[in-house]
């Protein structure tokens, strides 16, 4: 019933949270309930709720984990102004656990939202662009990397 | 380490998930809204960039009444708190004339010296007419009096070391300090849970910054181990030099730091060490001397301490106490010696009135009294609160004691209803502590009585069965006990 929690040693409080016990099942949870919502709001069959869900996940975590740079607060004075959060978390170590299932998570629901859509197209097409480009984000070699220099530095 | 109920820690995240989520999406329609109105800048770059301050304008600002209450009396045990309103949900809050009476749990106020002493006060006002309000200069030009002279005197031998140098702010002593010890080619280990202050000295010094977990010194070893045989980044050359800082007591948890073995460990690699006794200093140890003389570490070992005026003294400022060479140093390098003002003449009679209260100096018993009062005070409001099912942190002995609160909207629900029945307590939350970890911090002081003590905790009880923190289960009351022993029989 109760989880230890030890402080990590990240300095950076905008990605240490994500370290604490809790953080992947409430994820998992946000998503499941919304594909509830999805299924409830707009009355459709649960393969089209998923890819719903699906590419509404793509939308939010691009934007937030590989497009939005820098820090909420002030206080950490700009030092992570050119950062994604993506390459904030854990100090900028590659390939750690966390990073892991982050990864693992828009694969999986693409997975789900192509099994109950049959592999139909249109919806195939967009779900695998999105799992497409959220996972090569998410690779090490992209660390740092703008494309084309788009969402550079000034 | 915390023990969170894990449903407590999946609903903590969902309510911060769902406020970040709010603010998003008002900062979607605002910039929506922004672009049709003309902009005021006209080819000026915006102060702020739109992401730096959303915590602040979408988070803090919605419960901002329940921080920096403006209050109308000196911070004793009880005091007057100016009541306020808003007509725009907490955007500005205005200030009325009432006042409210209101039982003080967050002022530093360890020894009672934030009220009038009878030995501080009026030695304190005679300073006043013979000194003057401020020294208007720096150490340096023409801003040493008698005072300041006596005080880094007095100083020096409350704390043990040969020698000590004060400043007029404590925050200031840290960043301005640790610039001048370490520089580019040093290596700075620091608690995880290190002050702000201590954290921006260390960026501003320009040295290696590596993070140990908080209070662990196998963690502190492994770290050091690590970065001696690696050296500096690149070049891989030996550090110029290695400091280690921790905190006495750590403002947000009241833990005691593991001194003897950190002190130990750091001897065995010839890295010296910094000794942050903010809120230790005169508050613990037999005769107030701090949590070196808490935990029998000989002072002599701690190459640098560090302390401030503002918590148990009844003043401001900070000092630096340590070797005769160090102090010398400093007083030629550090620019808040060189170019700060002094500290006010009557807050440095203050802060020499109240050592000399602490030591028994002044004829009387009442700072021995004051350190026995401060101790049970805090053991008895720990034991009462622990037993009735609150996760408080900290040691025995500390007069800090945050009660983990974890949901955001538990945070501004204890606070004002606390307000209502007239205790005052002060919150923190993200960005000062980790995201779940929101906590409400209770400072004990030695002004407190037992009767007080006895109101706080029916009011915090009541209102921490409102608001749902009571954790983990309260403890039977011995009277149950009994009567279960005597129906069995």
């Amino acid at each position: 019933m109760y989880v230890r929690a030890v402080p990590p040693t990240d300095l950076n409080r905008n990605t240490e949270w994500f370290t604490y016990p809790g953080v992947w099942t409430t994820y998992i949870i946000i998503l499941f309930t919304s594909w509830f919502m999805v299924l409830c709001l707009l009355g459709c069959s649960a393969g089209t709720a998923w890819t719903v869900v699906h590419l509404a996940h793509f939308i939010v975590t691009y934007h937030f984990f590989h497009w939005k740079k820098g820090t909420p607060f002030a206080d950490d004075q700009g030092i992570y102004n050119g950062l994604t959060w993506w390459e904030q978390i854990e100090n900028g170590k590659q390939l750690t656990r966390n990073r892991k299932f982050l990864t693992v998570v828009p694969v999986v629901l693409y997975l789900i939202a192509s099994h109950t859509t049959d592999y139909q197209n249109p919806m195939l097409f967009f779900n695998t662009l999105a799992v497409f480009v959220l996972v090569v984000a998410k690779f090490p070699h992209m660390h740092k990397v703008r494309i084309f220099g788009i969402n550079g530095d000034f | 380490m915390i023990a969170i109920p894990y449903l407590t820690a999946l609903s903590t995240y969902f309510s911060y998930g769902l406020l970040f989520a709010f603010g998003q999406l008002r900062d979607f329609f605002r910039k929506i809204v922004d672009w049709w109105r003309a902009s005021t800048l006209d080819g000026y770059a915006p102060i702020c960039l739109g992401l730096e301050d959303f915590y602040i304008r979408r988070l803090y600002l919605r419960i901002q009444d329940c921080f920096g209450r403006p209050i109308s009396s000196a911070p004793d045990a009880w005091f007057d708190v100016v009541e306020r309103y808003s007509n725009d949900n907490n955007k500005t809050l205005k200030r009325t004339t009432k006042t409210s009476k209101c039982l003080n749990l967050g002022s530093y106020n360890y020894l009672g010296f934030a009220a009038a002493d009878e030995y501080c006060t009026p030695r304190a006002i005679e300073s006043l007419k013979k000194f003057a309000a401020s020294t208007c200069s720096t150490r340096v030009d023409g801003g040493t009096t008698m005072l300041h002279t006596d005080l880094e005197e007095c100083v020096a031998r409350f704390v043990g070391k040969p020698a000590a140098v004060v400043f007029g702010m404590g925050y200031v002593t840290n960043s301005a300090i640790l610039p001048i010890l370490m520089g580019k080619g040093g290596l700075i280990i620091s608690d995880s849970l290190n002050h702000n202050s201590i954290v921006n000295g260390a960026r501003g010094s320009g040295a290696t910054i590596r993070v140990f977990q908080h209070n662990t010194p196998s963690h502190l070893e492994t770290v050091l181990r690590e970065q001696i045989a690696e050296g500096q980044p690149r070049t891989h050359r030996p550090w110029k030099k290695i400091m280690v800082i921790v905190e006495g007591i750590y403002s947000m948890e009241g833990e005691l730091c593991k001194l003897p073995e950190i002190v130990s460990i750091c001897k065995k690699y010839k890295a010296y060490v910094y000794l942050d006794e903010a809120h230790s200093i005169g508050a613990v140890g037999k005769s107030g001397r701090g949590v070196c003389e808490l935990l029998g570490v000989d002072t002599a070992d701690v190459d640098v301490m560090m302390g401030t005026f503002t918590k148990s003294f009844g003043s401001c400022g900070g000092y630096i106490a340590g070797s005769k060479e160090l102090v010398q140093y400093l007083k030629y390098t550090c620019p808040a010696h060189l170019y700060g003002t002094a500290i006010s003449p009557p807050g440095a009679q203050q802060i020499i009135s109240s050592i000399k209260v602490i030591l028994g100096e002044d004829g009387s018993n009442r700072g021995a009294q004051k350190l026995a009062r401060i101790r049970e005070n805090s053991n008895f409001f720990r034991s009462e609160l622990q037993k009735m099912g609150f996760e408080v942190l900290g040691d025995n002995d500390s007069p800090v004691m945050p009660i983990m609160l974890y949901n955001p909207a538990k945070i501004p629900a204890f606070s004002r209803e606390c307000l209502r029945q007239k205790v005052a307590v002060v919150t923190v939350a993200f960005p000062a502590t980790p995201l779940l970890l929101a906590r409400a911090r209770i400072c004990i002081s030695a002004a407190h009585t037992k009767e007080d003590l006895v109101k706080a905790l029916e009011v915090i009880s009541g209102v921490g069965d409102l608001v749902g923190i009571k954790y983990f289960p309260a403890e039977p009351n011995k009277q149950h006990q009994e009567h279960g022993t005597i129906k069995l029989e």
